[in-house]
């Protein structure tokens, strides 16, 4: 015999047992949750993956500390896709099958989350409030994907409307990463300042992991404009703004959420000094901080050995937003009845100044608003309230 | 000559024991639907790996872009299936599409050779790359496009065994292609070029043709694969078939052997279903040790370096 024939023999015989045994329906244990979420830790998106899962275990942690949800333990469990759909979708096979979660909290980044999406839902599982800025993720409204992140589109816009409309920037420009962000935030800005009857006088795109920004930084200057907005993660908003000073150029320049960091400031120093950015969350300074938020702070270092950060201050938020819910629903939770009570739940600012979150059986959108921040003294301040 | 049917049955059972292993540990462990699912993905990548072991193992080029091709199939299908082609019909054009791209990456083979041709197909991968992120009238630049199920005449592969059962199908037929082609004189004019181009021409043989056909058969499977993948996935996106993912075909190659067709599946075993296995493993350690970042790569890592020392012609050459 072959060895092909072998192969074929082989496969054949296993692919018909597999078929033999039906696939698993949503179980929940009577004395536990189990909670998945495909997020990225070693991959390009690391930096926000590790502190969000850490801010959800603490909460999760807390929550059983205090008895659990009913009398239910909560168990996170993580899987670690990279960014990478193929790893993403055994993942969440693994989740739904193996581990019999629950729901899935906040996976990270737009392939995996278009991945595992359809998964997750066949599953009859809930998605809860993943990290892609993609529509896709609560419309068309189906009853158990909610999300709880606006897309870049909406924020920018109005970050973008209020900031030109407040400082009279007259030559708005872009600079942004040449993928799905990218372009989400490049709309909400063309939307702003169509709003305000002007136009993007200049973009220019760089690809993710760039290190080197003078050729863009050269061509905004050219175009000279007052205000550029950065659709940049960390690395890239210190660099661009370091280029811009170091060839003496003092313009004023935006970033989205995914560059509002204390790594920026840590990382740029002077050179990030101005800086504009959006929070969707504020970050978490321990100098100034309520008597709460103090303590919170010195639960995480305790925990985790590590400072919290604003992805840490949205795990725990996202992971308290599931606790709080799934008390609301009661002893019977299924997905259904849990979608039912956040539908009808309203979320209150917390200890860190969230927004207030807010579903309805017609809107599984939470938020759609951010507000708009500067770096001052080597440190964000706020400078406005949620913007509408 | 005659063999011993007793022998013979030893040493087809030694031979499909280990398959059998790996797949009911895997349902045992994981059940059903996840083993399946990661069939799926195994059988795939199979087919891509076949085109990386006609143009690697088979003709001896070195080629650093094949994902490239993979995505030129995956994107060709997406975008006819969304035109509403049903997707059998679709998927002659994605192979056609991989191969084309497949001849594209070849021609600079007429003037190059070794590292510097291998250099020139990692830039033909790049172009590819970025054409798709930047054509975004046609495959939605950088945003991605989602990709509807495999549907052939209102049956929806929308289960993992419909979906392994037409991963397997359609690497069965590629195996057999390329089993035969082998035993062609196409095989056997890739394997004189690889092995001393100098004298196959002098015996006749173009070396610039014949590396044109290796690449043409190596571009229409990663075609196939890529349309395979599209569906299976659901999304996709330009950077999915980024530099990653054609080193992770090269070493699949490497690892199941790339001079044997069996060593593709072998090795897209090893690359799609190793990450996995692990993790599970990983759950069993105590403390924070089960959670530590970037844990299942480190131990992928160890693993690759351990075949490749073990077992240098891959897990199907000879030690």
């Amino acid at each position: 015999m072959s060895m092909l024939r072998r192969f074929m023999l082989a496969l054949s015989t296993s692919l018909a047992l597999g078929a033999a045994v039906p696939a698993g329906a949503v179980e929940l244990a009577a004395d536990e949750i189990v909670v998945g979420t495909v997020s990225d830790l070693s991959g390009p998106i690391a930096m926000l993956g590790v502190p969000v899962r850490d801010g959800m275990l603490m909460r999760f942690d807390e929550a059983n500390a205090g008895g659990g949800v009913h009398g239910r333990r909560i168990r996170l469990a993580v899987e670690d896709a990279g960014y990478d759909p193929k790893r993403a979708v055994l993942a969440a096979r693994k989740l739904v099958q193996h581990d019999k979660a629950f729901a899935f909290i906040a996976n990270m980044g737009t392939p995996v989350v278009m991945a595992t999406m359809p998964i997750i839902l066949d599953a009859g599982r809930l998605h809860l409030f993943p990290f892609s800025p993609h529509r896709a993720t609560y419309t068309p409204l189906h009853p158990l994907k909610f999300q709880n992140f606006a897309p870049y589109y909406d924020y920018m816009k109005a970050a973008t409307a209020h900031l030109v409309r407040a400082r009279g920037y007259a030559r708005t420009c872009l600079l942004y990463q040449d993928d799905d962000y990218g372009l989400e935030v490049m709309k909400g800005v063309e939307a702003a300042l169509e709003g305000l009857t002007r136009e993007l006088v200049e973009r220019t795109s760089y690809k993710r992991g760039a290190t080197d920004f003078s050729s863009q930084i050269a061509r905004l200057r050219a175009a000279r404009c007052d205000l550029v907005v950065l659709a940049t993660v960390v690395r890239e908003t210190v660099a661009a703004m370091a280029e811009a000073r170091k060839i003496g150029w003092d313009v004023d320049m935006l970033v989205t959420a995914s560059g509002y960091s204390a790594q920026t400031h840590a990382l740029g120093g002077a050179a990030v000094e101005g800086l504009y950015g959006v929070s969707v969350l504020p970050h978490p300074y321990a100098e100034g901080a309520s008597v709460e938020l103090a303590a919170w702070i010195e639960r995480y270092r305790a925990r985790f050995n590590a400072e919290p950060n604003v992805w840490s201050v949205m795990g725990y938020t996202l992971a308290d937003l599931f606790v709080r819910t799934a008390e609301a629903t009661g002893p019977a939770l299924t997905p259904a009845a849990f979608a039912r009570a956040l539908e009808s739940m309203q979320f209150t600012p917390d200890i860190f100044g969230s927004p207030i979150y807010r579903f309805s059986a017609e809107d599984h959108l939470g938020n759609r608003h951010g507000r708009l921040a500067q770096i001052r003294n080597g440190r964000w301040v706020p400078i406005t309230d949620y913007l509408d | 000559m005659r063999t011993d049917p007793a022998a013979a049955a030893r040493q087809a059972v030694r031979a499909g024991l280990p398959w059998l292993l790996v797949v009911l540990v895997a349902v045992a462990l994981l059940g059903v639907d996840y083993a399946l699912g990661k069939a799926t993905l195994v059988l795939t990548y199979a087919i891509a790996g076949l085109g990386v072991v006609v143009v690697v193992g088979q003709a001896g080029q070195i080629a650093l872009g094949q994902a490239a091709l993979v995505a030129l199939g995956a994107y060709t299908q997406a975008v006819l299936v969304r035109h509403g082609l049903p997707a059998p019909l679709a998927i002659p054009a994605a192979v056609l599409a991989g191969a084309l791209g497949g001849v594209l990456a070849s021609l600079p083979a007429r003037r190059l050779g070794g590292l510097y041709f291998g250099m020139s197909t990692l830039a033909f991968a790049l172009i590819v790359e970025e054409g798709l992120a930047r054509w975004e009238s046609v495959t939605h630049g950088a945003a991605g496009m989602a990709v509807p199920g495999f549907e052939v005449f209102g049956w929806r592969a929308d289960s993992t065994l419909a979906q392994a059962l037409v991963s397997l199908a359609a690497l069965l037929i590629a195996l057999a292609v390329c089993r035969r082609l082998l035993a062609l004189h196409h095989g056997r004019a890739w394997r004189a070029v690889r092995d001393d181009e100098a004298a196959a021409a002098a015996c006749g043989i173009a070396p610039a043709a014949v590396k044109m056909q290796a690449f043409l058969v190596g571009g229409a499977l990663s075609g196939l694969a890529g349309a395979l993948y599209a569906h299976w996935i659901g999304f996709i996106s330009p950077e999915q078939f980024g530099l990653v993912f054609s080193f992770e075909l090269l070493m699949l190659a490497f690892i199941g052997g790339a001079r044997r067709l069996m060593g593709a599946v072998w090795g897209a075993l090893v690359i799609v279903a190793i990450p996995p296995t692990i993790a599970l493993l990983r759950d069993a350690l105590p403390g924070d040790w089960a959670r530590a970042a970037g844990l299942e790569m480190v131990v992928f890592g160890a693993v690759i370096v351990a075949v490749v020392l073990l077992r240098p012609s891959g897990l199907t050459g000879r030690s």
